[in-house]
């Protein structure tokens, strides 16, 4: 197969027929559900102490009310966990990378924050549109600036995932291109590149979980300013 | 889909937090109903361990189902076999991408080696401080009943000695009536006795009175009876027996 940069981030499909709902959907395959025994197997267990803590540290900030949205963040916080770690194998897609995906993501969960705010809380949540603190001769220009960053939010949301992990993906297809084309001509810069490409692959690792993280830690945070 | 691990598992994590009655009624309501029929014949045990893999992910039943035909070899050489059609058939292209799978496979396997026992260690050091805190529950309840067993017999114990403690009030209280009693006895007596001193001191005194009175009517009667002439004759007859008595003192002198 002749593959060039771009045939990982093509939507995939089999004889016309398009995968991307079994390829978006494959991570649950990989979560057993925690049966009712009161002391199951490890990973049942892992997974349970992995669920609990990660509900934990994003619900403590947020209040009662906040707390209706622990289903969302913590299913969310698991589905793009999965997706950007089973990317970095070798011919999967991830569909992580497609902004589609990503923006639809970002896009209504940031929304649904903001009317909370506006509709609960209005002169709260249009009050974060101005720090405390700021000279009186600034005020106007401050407001645009926060209107800006703030309608920009769900933007940014997706476009940091979606950048994050299409660029590592191509750093990683690049390096080891040119570790594949040196090999036969400079077998030792070659060697250094494949080591390169190991520091590179523990990056992309550590990113993909974090940038999962910072997703749903963020749209935490939008929360917690409008509820 | 996701969402039912974290069905399953959100209650118990947010039980962890201040409680918010109004999401548990929400996670409750979404719960899946019963779709299939309970078993009611008591399940088989699960097994301990899980299936034996060799290099962590050819199962060994595949080994031993080959065994009898093909012997120790034989897996591996249709392993190898396999692996070399592919590649000089080129059914498998070598690419970038065997490159970055031969990077990602060694991080995924030093990983695993590496922080393996000590995930597996953690998981069940989960479990077994689940199981501890049930045993310690179970423990300090049966030390407490224990503990209460041996209060119930030193009880048991005390109230034979019952006797002994109500014989001493007893005798106490005997004591402290006889004392009471004697008590009053001697006020009575001293009461009484009060009083016939008091007639005895009248009476005394009564004649003490006449007595006097009677002495002094008498030396009255009597100063008033001397008359002068018997006073002369006396005071005569003095100074003539004292004459007498000096003559005789000096004649003896």
């Amino acid at each position: 197969m002749n593959l060039s940069f771009f045939d990982q981030f093509m939507s995939p499909s089999l004889l016309g027929i398009p995968l991307i709902l079994i390829s978006t959907l494959f991570p649950t395959l990989l979560f057993p559900s925690p049966n009712n025994q009161w002391i199951s197997n490890r990973l049942s267990t892992l997974q349970l102490w992995f669920l609990h803590m990660t509900t934990k540290q994003l619900l403590t900030p947020l209040n009662k009310k906040g707390h209706k949205w622990a289903l969302i963040f913590t299913s969310l916080m698991t589905f793009l966990l999965t997706i950007n770690l089973l990317g970095l194998l070798p011919y999967t897609f991830t569909p992580t990378t497609q902004l589609s995906m990503n923006m639809a993501l970002a896009f209504p969960l940031w929304l649904a924050t903001l009317l909370t705010g506006l509709r609960n809380q209005p002169s709260a949540s249009l009050g974060h549109l101005l720090p405390e603190g700021t000279p009186t001769p600034l005020i106007p220009a401050l407001i645009l600036i926060e209107t800006t960053s703030l309608l920009i939010r769900p933007l940014a949301l997706g476009v940091r995932l979606t950048a994050n992990l299409t660029a590592g993906h191509l750093l990683i297809q690049l390096i080891s291109t040119a570790t594949t084309a040196l090999l036969p001509l400079m077998p030792a810069v070659s060697m250094l590149t494949t080591s390169i490409l190991l520091l590179l692959t523990l990056l992309e690792v550590a990113v993909a979980m974090i940038q999962a993280y910072v997703f749903v830690l963020l749209l935490t945070l939008y929360l917690q300013e409008n509820i | 889909m996701l969402s039912r691990l974290v069905l399953r598992a959100a209650p118990a994590a947010l039980r962890a937090l201040p409680p918010p009655p109004v999401a548990v009624g929400v996670l409750h309501a979404t719960r899946q109903l019963h779709t299939t029929q309970q078993s009611l014949a008591p399940l088989p045990p699960l097994p301990e361990k899980g299936g034996e893999v060799r290099h962590g992910l050819i199962p060994e039943e595949f080994f031993q189902f080959l065994y009898p035909k093909t012997g120790v070899t034989g897996p591996y050489m249709l392993g190898t076999g396999l692996v070399l059609y592919l590649l000089s058939k080129e059914i498998y292209v070598v690419n970038h991408e065997t490159v970055a799978a031969a990077c990602i496979l060694t991080v995924i396997i030093y990983a695993v080696k590496r922080f393996g026992p000590d995930v597996a260690a953690f998981a069940d050091k989960l479990n077994e401080e689940k199981l501890a805190k049930a045993l310690a529950v179970k423990n300090e309840a049966i030390e407490s009943l224990q503990a209460a067993i041996e209060e119930e017999k030193k009880e048991q114990w005390r109230v034979e000695g019952r006797s002994y403690l109500f014989d001493a009030k007893r005798n106490n209280v005997a004591m402290l009536l006889e004392a009471s009693y004697r008590e009053r006895l001697m006020m009575v007596y001293n009461e009484v006795k009060k009083r016939l001193d008091y007639q005895v001191a009248m009476q005394a005194l009564k004649r003490q009175k006449e007595q006097d009175h009677m002495i002094q009517w008498v030396e009255k009667n009597v100063v008033q009876s001397i008359t002068p002439q018997q006073q002369k004759e006396s005071i005569a007859k003095c100074i003539l027996d004292l004459k007498a008595l000096s003559k005789g003192a000096h004649a003896t002198v």
